[in-house]
């Protein structure tokens, strides 16, 4: 994790955008959502999700990136973490299964055809193509901005641990994450990816709800070097 | 040293990314003394006239910076800030604006001293002025304030700058008669964008990175 005062950001046109096969949601109504986090509280304890805050700018002013579902529904890259993971590294797992582009990964796999026998001198390598893998993005974890609680099985969260609850059932951390200057993202085809200024987050909590409309203000002490070509 | 007890229940797990300095210690509110002192000279002006004396100060010397502390107790196992009540309704974070030149730790430790101690102590190093939590813009000289610099904006006119400010186990906080003291839980400033203003009700969110380790006797 890296800690520091200042933040690069990059033109959005110095990204390249891909697609890959479609990531579906694990649930296909908040009230399913809801369900599933408690059958998991029940084996795991409280869930503790990460969530990436990756910056472009554009017109000299900081964008966040965005995964927009279906025509409304915006969220930050990110999810839940497996019971005793490290938060920086689940979160890059996150970044890298929204994010990241797939590649085909070469494997070598040393067969003979079955019925040929071949002099000692040579053998026939056949390489194999492999199961898919990820392309890990190369970003750096910069430092926690942002802690939301979410003390019953409801939708609502709270920047702090509300009096009188023991046991929460959700912790949400939003990370700020550092782009270098190129990166290939693969969007999954269901999703849109939108860069949204940070004039079109504040106070837009109709449109973005609670977590993601307050961004700008955790931001506010940061000083943004916006890096034109 | 005290025993902590981390204020929300949850076991905190220590995985290497955790800095010590995101740890915040709070102390009862009771372990604090509050007294009062002659009342502080108020400019009573109309909103009109500020604007002027803002576009005359902005014409001297440019940008005006205000610093302002958020500074936090316990109470009922849950954080409390401390407010400044100005008459019935007009809420602030104790704190003021720069005089020209002068730096932003200086002057808030001066600006908290002149609204919570007594006048003429020698105790304006004892406020440990913490890390920069937030900053608010004023594009022009009416009310509105961002937390952003707008990019179309290249005069902006007023720059509110956030502290955290740590409190010692306790100390003496003396008053202006004509101000109150108080501490409100982050519960209730929380999303109160009416009682309070967008600085104050944003602060529980400033915050949310924090853990607070309260520390009783």
């Amino acid at each position: 994790m890296v800690t520091s005062a200042v933040v690069n950001t990059y033109p959005l046109s110095s990204y390249t955008f891909g697609t890959k096969e479609p990531k579906m949601e694990k649930d296909t109504s908040v009230a399913d959502r809801l369900a599933r986090m408690k059958v998991n509280y029940m084996k795991e304890g409280m869930r503790t999700s990460v969530e990436g805050i990756l910056l472009v700018q554009e017109h000299n002013h900081p964008h966040i990136l965005l995964l927009q579902i279906g025509n409304t529904f915006c969220k930050l890259p990110g999810g839940r973490l497996k019971p005793g993971e490290n938060e920086i590294e689940g979160l890059k797992r996150k970044l890298t299964s929204k994010l990241g582009a797939t590649v085909p990964a070469l494997v070598p796999d040393w067969q003979l055809p079955n019925s040929i026998v071949l002099g000692d001198q040579f053998c026939l390598k056949m390489w194999v193509l492999g199961s898919v893998a990820e392309y890990t993005l190369a970003v750096l974890i910069g430092e926690c901005v942002a802690i939301w609680w979410r003390p019953n099985f409801e939708t609502i969260m709270y920047p702090y641990c509300p009096p009188h609850i023991t046991k929460p059932k959700e912790c949400k951390k939003l990370y700020l994450v550092h782009l270098s200057e190129r990166e290939y993202f693969a969007v999954p085809k269901n999703l849109k990816l939108l860069a949204v200024p940070l004039f079109e987050l504040y106070d837009n909590v109709q449109r973005y709800g609670p977590v993601i409309s307050t961004i700008p203000q955790q931001l506010s002490r940061f000083q943004f070097n916006m890096i034109t070509k | 040293m005290a025993d902590g007890m981390l204020s929300n229940g949850a076991v905190r797990e220590i995985n290497g990314s955790d800095q010590s300095n995101d740890v915040i210690d709070i102390y009862p509110l009771s372990s604090y003394y509050f007294g009062s002192k002659e009342a502080s000279p108020f400019k009573d002006e109309t909103l009109a006239d500020r604007i002027q004396r803002m576009k005359f100060n902005y014409a001297a010397h440019g940008l005006r910076t205000r610093v302002e502390a958020v500074i936090l107790v316990e109470l009922f196992k849950h954080p409390h800030l401390l407010l400044l009540q100005v008459r019935n309704s007009i809420f602030t974070l104790p704190g003021g604006r720069l005089k020209p030149g002068e730096s932003d730790i200086v002057g808030l430790r001066r600006k908290l001293s002149s609204k919570l101690s007594v006048n003429g102590s020698d105790d304006e190093t004892e406020w440990e002025v913490g890390e920069l939590l937030g900053m608010w813009w004023k594009p022009d000289f009416e009310t509105l304030l961002y937390p952003y610099l707008p990019s179309n904006v290249k005069k902006p006119k007023e720059c509110t700058k956030l502290f955290l400010v740590r409190l010692p186990v306790s100390r003496r906080f003396i008053v202006p008669k004509n101000l109150k003291l108080l501490a409100v839980p982050l519960c209730q400033i929380h999303e109160n964008h009416k009682t309070y203003g967008p600085i104050i009700s944003g602060v529980p969110q400033l915050l949310s990175k924090f853990s607070f380790n309260i520390i009783e006797d």
